[in-house]
């Protein structure tokens, strides 16, 4: 019984700091490093992080030009290096999930932020 | 970071949830985690002509979020980018707040008692002095059908003018001229419904993926679950639209019709012709007479593919190829916007591409239609359908018609004799008036023509000297800096109203919060200024919106876009209905001219005879095959203009961006124009990419950034539109579509030199 109640604090515990660090992360502004800004995002992160455009291009959200600030912001008035899964709900209504009664907290535990493929088994 | 107690406990419960349940999703077990707090309501997406619903999250009075309505069978809850960011839009540092009267020239807030008295004293002024059509109204397929109505019913059933139009002449005027002229009535025979079913896709002068990006994406989840889906695109330049296609012709622009008719001479010739419907439900037409099938086919012999290769600047075998993927497709449907659209022959080019179904029995079946795509929000429903252009009145009547002129003026409670039997002055002619001082004011509503109006800078003369009132959710634009009174507009969100969408469907909105500042909805401004011009009698009725969408889908009744079936009590409900719906009970129509539409459903047994198909606008039944000549452009390239110049969209913004210009991660995603130059061309001139380059027409000089890159053929060259310090339309050309009165934004000559 103590084991159990040990590993169940555990699990708890483990769970909170998830779910808090999303909350943090989707409520804190960031800062994007000072860059000319009018140049768009894809067109500088094809110089500076080209494999993260390359894996962004890979997916669904590539093929449909839906771009970094979709889920980062502007750069300037909103920047979320990590961001929550607010973000996602917004256009994915659908999959509107209960993370209380899931092992994730948020919607990039299960699926990489640019392929958007799941972390593991790459599906 | 601090968190409340609440929260903690919240969090805390959810991670023993976690921890204790372990399991992955199951049914049920969704629910609405980030709508806590949040007040949701049903709208629509205030862009383009998809559609989408959109759920508006509120709180306490403010607009905070949105998010897809996955019960809207549009976008099933997905939204693009700007759908995305509408609600940032609301609360725009450009917002129109009060009413301002330009005195000594500046603007200076007033009340909005002075500034409507200032407006109708202006105007019986000119009334008087120069008659009703010494004033004109232009507005917009972002209004609202309510807003466009009462309009309408002021300009042409008060004050006595058909001067009274709207931007959607600029875009989808000749999609209307296409279909009157091959079925007989506007808008198309099919739903959104048909591209799940559809074999192939021919996209003809439309970048879906950035202009309608809903339909591009339900396109291609289709196609990914079916990979004999095909896709065949026709433009003359390379959009992210590509990544989906199958086959890509690429004409000179302004120079695909002997395309079509080559398509259309070897699905005859091949065997893909259904020679039973031809006989059935089609007319041969040329420009000038009744044809026979036999002279049609003798017609169609000129084009050949290599003479369609010679004409376009495709390889013939590319057109053999797409023809025959048309013809063995069991189910095709046919998608264009403004490449075919916008075009001095734009109207013979939507009757060339309809021309395909026909003739193939590729129509009036699910998975096959020929398909116009809207560029805005409420063009079809509130301009075309509403009749707010200046040949038309509500409900597909038509101004010249005696009957419907004594049937509007009889809702509207006007005597028949104020609504004028000659059409008003269309768009161009408008705007030219203006120059000319034959209009000597314009009540501009939710548009931007000093930026919109192709050769937009030959029409800034007009706005300056005649009087111009605009109404606007957002300042200053464009066109604001020409007026002399702006009335500031209620935005989305903050109004109630319909929209109707690319296909024929009519959707309600609610109204979520409060104008800001002292925005009005454009509906009762109009109806306030009529009471303040003396018309108190026809407009003291309209209380509510619902008022007026009563009156107008009263007008609609025994038409063939019946809307009596959906008043406001059933649209709330609803995530809209498609026309033809002419009872409470009745479900909407998803096919039209054939078995499920009302209208076909209640002929006569004997017309319909045989026939799967009855195209009730024309008399016989039939719809028309036309034999078009395969004219190119007005201003063809020369050895002085020798490049061909091409305008449009980017998925991130949106016309002259007065909304997406407002966000910030939308302005950062594309934060300036350029010019598309294929590298062949950019070597020979010795231009390098991101270098600032002059491009000129006939029209004026743009100095602009040049993007190198393969997206342009060679000899034809590319520029956004979108923005005003950077005007592409102060090069664009003004000729216009001779029946639709549309002009040729698509095409024009141009240079480009180093700056």
């Amino acid at each position: 019984m103590r084991k159990l109640f040990i590993v169940l604090l555990m699990l708890v515990t483990a769970g909170l700091l998830v779910n808090l660090t999303s909350l943090k992360n989707a409520q804190t502004k960031e800062k994007h490093p000072d860059v000319d800004f009018s140049v768009s995002c894809v067109e500088c992160h094809t110089e500076v992080t080209p494999d993260v455009v390359k894996d962004w291009k890979s997916s669904k959200h590539g093929e449909m030009n839906f771009g970094c600030y979709m889920c980062h912001g502007d750069g300037q008035q909103e920047f979320y290096a990590r961001p929550g899964s607010q973000r996602c709900i917004s256009c994915h209504p659908a999959y509107e999930v209960d993370f209380s009664k899931t092992k994730a907290s948020n919607c990039f535990d299960c699926h990489q932020g640019h392929t958007l493929k799941f972390h593991k088994t790459d599906e | 970071m601090s968190i409340s107690r609440r929260e903690f406990l919240k969090v805390s419960a959810a991670a023993t949830a976690a921890s204790t349940i372990g399991v992955s999703l199951l049914p049920g077990m969704q629910k609405e985690l980030f709508a806590d707090g949040l007040n949701w309501h049903k709208s629509v997406c205030r862009f383009c002509g998809v559609g989408c619903g959109i759920m508006i999250g509120e709180k306490n009075g403010k607009v905070v979020a949105v998010k897809g309505d996955v019960k809207n069978t549009i976008n099933k809850g997905h939204l693009c980018v700007k759908g995305f960011y509408l609600h940032k839009v609301v609360y725009a540092k450009t917002r129109l707040l009060h009413p301002m009267i330009k005195k000594n020239g500046k603007f200076e807030r007033v009340s909005w008692d002075e500034a409507l008295d200032y407006v109708a004293k202006k105007f019986n002024q000119i009334r008087k002095q120069h008659g009703p059509d010494a004033l004109a109204f232009y507005g917009s397929g972002q209004a609202e059908t309510e807003e466009t109505y009462i309009a309408n019913k002021l300009f042409k059933g008060a004050i006595g003018t058909n001067n009274m139009e709207g931007n959607p002449r600029l875009c989808m005027a000749s999609a209307v001229g296409g279909y009157l002229t091959s079925f007989g009535k506007d808008e198309p025979a099919g739903t959104y419904a048909d591209i799940e079913k559809a074999e192939l896709f021919l996209l003809v002068g439309s970048n879906t993926a950035e202009a309608h990006p809903i339909l591009f994406e339900r396109i291609m989840r289709h196609k990914a679950k079916n990979p004999d889906v095909k896709i065949i695109i026709i433009d003359p330049r390379k959009t992210p639209t590509d990544q989906v296609a199958d086959l890509h012709l690429f004409p000179k622009p302004g120079w695909d019709l002997a395309i079509l008719h080559a398509m259309a001479r070897i699905l005859i010739k091949e065997g893909y012709a259904d020679e039973n419907f031809i006989k059935q439900s089609v007319n041969f037409k040329d420009n000038k007479k009744n044809l026979t099938y036999e002279e049609y086919k003798q017609f169609l012999e000129q084009f050949t593919p290599e003479k369609a290769a010679q004409i376009s600047g495709v390889e013939p075998d590319k057109i053999v190829k797409a023809a025959r993927m048309f013809g063995k497709a069991k189910t095709a449907m046919s998608m264009w916007t403004m490449g075919l659209n916008q075009r001095t022959r734009g109207v013979w080019a939507n009757n060339l591409v309809t021309n395909l179904h026909l003739i193939t029995g590729k129509i009036g079946v699910p998975g096959s239609d020929s398909f116009s795509l809207t560029g805005q929000p409420n063009a079809c429903g509130g301009v075309r359908e509403g009749g707010g252009l200046c040949h038309l009145l509500p409900a597909h009547r038509s101004v010249k018609n005696p009957k419907h002129r004594a049937e509007v003026a009889k809702v509207w409670g006007v005597p028949v004799s104020n609504i004028q039997p000659k059409p008003g002055k269309h768009t161009v002619a408008m705007f030219e008036a203006l120059n000319k001082g034959e209009i000597k004011g314009i009540y501009i509503m939710c548009t931007n023509p000093a930026q919109s109006l192709p050769n937009a800078s030959k029409y800034w003369k007009g706005l300056k000297e005649q009087f111009v009132v605009v109404a606007e959710s957002f300042f200053p634009t464009a066109t604001t800096d020409y007026a002399d009174v702006v009335l500031p507009a209620a935005f989305w969100s903050e109004k109630e109203g319909v929209y109707g969408c690319t296909e024929r469907r009519s959707q309600y909105m609610e109204q979520v919060i409060k104008p800001q500042g002292e925005a009005r909805w454009d509906a009762f401004i109009l109806r306030d200024l009529a009471i303040k011009m003396g018309f108190k009698k026809y407009f003291e009725k309209y209380k509510t919106a619902e008022d007026i969408w009563s009156e107008y889908i009263s007008l609609t009744k025994g038409t063939d876009m019946d809307l009596s079936g959906a008043p406001y009590s059933r649209l709330k409900k609803l995530r809209g209905i498609t026309w033809p719906v002419p009872s409470v009970d009745h479900p909407g129509t998803y096919k039209r001219y054939t078995k499920g539409d009302p209208i076909f459903d209640a002929l006569p047994a004997a017309k319909k005879k045989g026939r799967r198909m009855y195209f009730y606008g024309k008399p016989d039944g039939k719809a028309v095959v036309w034999a078009r000549p395969p004219k190119g452009p007005e201003e063809p390239t020369d050895a002085e203009y020798p490049l061909a110049l091409s305008t449009g969209r980017v998925l991130e913004h949106w016309h002259t961006m007065t909304m997406t210009g407002t966000v910030p991660e939308l302005v950062r995603a594309v934060p300036k124009a350029y010019v598309e130059i294929n590298p062949q061309d950019a070597k020979k001139m010795g231009i390098e990419d991101k270098e600032q380059v002059i491009v000129e027409t006939r029209r004026g000089k743009l100095k602009i950034e040049a993007r190198v890159i393969d997206r342009p053929e060679p000899g034809t060259i590319f520029i956004p539109w979108h923005w005003k310090q950077w005007m592409a339309n102060i090069l664009t050309i003004d000729a216009f579509d001779p029946g639709s009165k549309e002009p040729e934004y698509k095409v024009c000559a141009a240079k480009i030199k180093k700056a």
